[in-house]
């Protein structure tokens, strides 16, 4: 029975949430009332709680997670200083001769955007504020503008560089070794922050190449969903400028990418020097003041910050979850499921799909993953793919109706025009696009491995 | 009349806001030195094929400062996420209700619990002045292990000035003018 509570302590987090007080604290907060019940009942030790400052520490001392403050550094200048905005306008000018131009032009560059920002909701405000106004005037229907950014906002969880594939690739890389120690093997094969992201590059690109290719069909065949600009200022395009505004940031970011994939640099310097690109185009353009920077760093500051009392709330929760016997009952509970294997990894996916809709792929990665990782690695799952699935699952469950985060963030940025049901409508079709992607890689698993696998 | 009376309150809460927006401002200038010293390892491990353990060091140090001594910046800036699909509809009493709950029985015991496991942690490392153990590496090693102190103390002081001002809110319906962020 006494297993039950880390269950019943799991759902009590589920509900204090909702009231709406900062995550880090409701978690840690919760898990410490059980944790003090626990004591009096005599179902707790509190001597569990003294390994806290150790694991504190290990946040601390871990030097891929140094890459997260670097990289959120990168995308806060991008935006801040219009870059991204700038692509846009310079790509929709490039594709205007083509149907459904703008709407593929949001797409590239909001996978571009969520490749240097890795954030679901700076990615989707961002591009909201500035393509969604440009999209109704030039008469597209509301529900395929909002369903094309909010669709595109969520490639953040699955390009890499992205935040979530580095903090993924964190705790993956520590359940691995957990996995495999548990099983004896004393040498545990490891898996990588970077080679998470080489295994995310093949689906990532997929899953834009499928958003273009939805764009085209619906808009041959419904034209009047995405009409095309007047040819008068077609006319307008300079070929200096639209280079200027197109390769210095795609440059950027290529080369942050591609000096991670090909081992060059680890993901951590890699941002470092990223960010700095960042801030050499901004100063290039005549976007950078102190009050700029002073900006950029603020704001860095508080994303850090909050992304790392996540961690620290989740740490409390964790030792409270696994003093109360909770990780034995998971591995319990998932080995015992009908269809072995395949069945505990669909309930997996389908529990995180809706937790998707309360947390977070931050609090999701460090409460959730520990718990699941370890059991299912052990049973012979492949953690890259396993990371990719994580991925995909949370992009498509923040695009799903009535909860997804994406949808939030949008209607918070959309002028009241644009109703909450034609947002609802537009994303349908990409949700449709990230299931089948979902059940591509449940077939054929080296769509996501292949990469990988020949680094070695 | 009453409100007045509120005064020696309101004032801590705001200067408690005072020290806790610039803390936040200086330690965000850290960022930035972050990058610099991440460029600087990155030329000199390529270009000069020389790797310093202190100037890595130096960037764990930074890194550790900007989360753990910004955190309680985050706070008074509301910049720590929750979920607001219900919270964002409540009326501004309820969130008040919330927000003072909150720290009450989250924020407050949460840090007293960091602050008392981490205290012997600390003080251990204090007493044989513990370094790095990589050859080269920084010899400050209890001054960031410190940070863990530091954490919990600031989320604490800013907390509680979020209680007084939902307190003054609920019982004279305004808000003490707090420093404003830039952003």
């Amino acid at each position: 029975m006494v297993e039950h509570i880390s269950i019943i302590m799991f759902i009590a987090v589920c509900v204090v949430l909702m009231a709406g007080y900062p995550v880090a604290f409701s978690l840690a907060g919760t898990a410490l009332i059980f944790a003090l019940i626990g004591n009096f009942s005599g179902n707790f030790d509190m001597s569990f709680l003294y390994a806290l400052p150790n694991r504190l520490y290990g946040i601390i001392d871990n030097t891929t997670l140094i890459a997260v403050p670097l990289f959120i550094f990168m995308g806060v200048m991008l935006e801040k200083s219009n870059l991204a905005e700038n692509l846009l306008s310079s790509m929709s000018l490039l594709f205007s001769r083509l149907q459904g131009g703008l709407g593929i032009s949001v797409v590239l560059v909001g996978m571009l955007l969520a490749a240097s920002t890795g954030i679901v909701g700076a990615t989707v405000v961002t591009l909201g504020l500035m393509s969604l106004p440009t999209m109704l005037k030039q008469g597209y229907s509301s529900s395929l503008a909002a369903g094309s950014i909010c669709a595109t906002g969520t490639l953040g969880q699955i390009i890499p560089p992205s935040i979530a594939l580095v903090l993924l690739g964190d705790v993956l890389s520590s359940a691995y070794q957990q996995s495999q120690l548990a099983l004896g093997i004393f040498a545990p094969k490891t898996v990588s922050v970077g080679d998470l992201f080489l295994g995310a590059v093949i689906p990532g690109l997929m899953l834009v190449a499928m958003y273009i290719i939805y764009l085209l069909i619906i808009t041959h065949f419904r034209p009047h969903l995405a009409p095309r600009l007047p040819p008068r200022e077609q006319s307008k395009v300079a070929v200096l400028q639209l280079l200027q505004g197109l390769l210095a940031p795609i440059v950027l970011i290529v080369a942050v990418l591609g000096s991670i994939l090909a081992g060059i640099a680890t993901p951590t310097e890699a941002a470092g020097v990223g960010a700095f690109g960042a801030a050499l185009l901004a100063l290039g353009s005549r976007r950078l003041s102190i009050d700029r920077l002073k900006e950029v760093a603020q704001t860095t500051t508080e994303v850090t910050s909050m992304v790392f009392l996540i961690l620290v709330g989740a740490a409390v929760f964790s030792l409270v979850f696994r003093g109360f016997g909770g990780e034995a009952l998971v591995e319990d509970l998932l080995s015992n499921i009908p269809g072995g294997l395949f069945g505990a990894t669909f309930a997996v996916m389908v529990m995180i799909f809706f937790l998707g809709f309360i947390l977070d792929f931050i609090e999701i990665t460090y409460i959730v993953v520990p718990i699941i990782g370890p059991a299912l690695l052990g049973m012979g799952l492949d953690p890259i793919w396993l990371g990719v699935m994580i991925a995909i699952n949370l992009q498509t469950s923040f695009l799903t109706p009535p909860f997804g985060f994406a949808l939030f963030y949008l209607r918070g940025v959309a002028p009241k025009t644009v109703k909450t049901k034609d947002i609802y409508q537009g994303v349908v079709p990409f949700i449709g696009i990230q299931l089948f992607l979902m059940i591509l890689l449940c077939f054929w698993p080296s769509v996501a491995t292949w990469l990988p696998s020949l680094k070695y | 009349m009453a409100y007045k009376l509120a005064h020696p309150f309101k004032l801590l809460a705001l200067g408690i806001d005072h020290f806790t927006e610039w803390t936040g401002r200086i330690v965000a200038w850290l960022t930035l030195a972050m990058v610099a010293l991440t460029c600087a390892i990155v030329l000199m491990r390529y270009f000069f094929e020389t790797g310093s353990i202190a100037l890595q060091e130096a960037v764990t140090y930074l890194h550790a400062a900007v989360f753990l001594a910004g955190a309680a910046f985050t706070l008074k800036r509301k910049g720590h996420v929750s979920v607001d699909i219900f919270y964002q509809n409540f009326n501004p009493r309820t969130q008040a209700v919330i927000e003072i709950l909150g720290a009450l029985f989250f924020l407050l015991p949460v840090c007293l619990l960091i602050l008392i496991v981490s205290w012997d942690y600390v003080a251990s490392s204090w007493a044989i002045n513990e370094a790095s153990r990589e050859a080269g590496g920084l010899p400050w090693l209890y001054l960031l292990k410190t940070l863990l102190l530091l954490m919990p103390v600031t989320i604490m002081l800013q907390g509680l000035s979020e209680i007084i001002k939902n307190i003054l809110f609920l019982l004279y319906s305004k808000m003490p003018a707090s420093p404003q962020g830039e952003a």
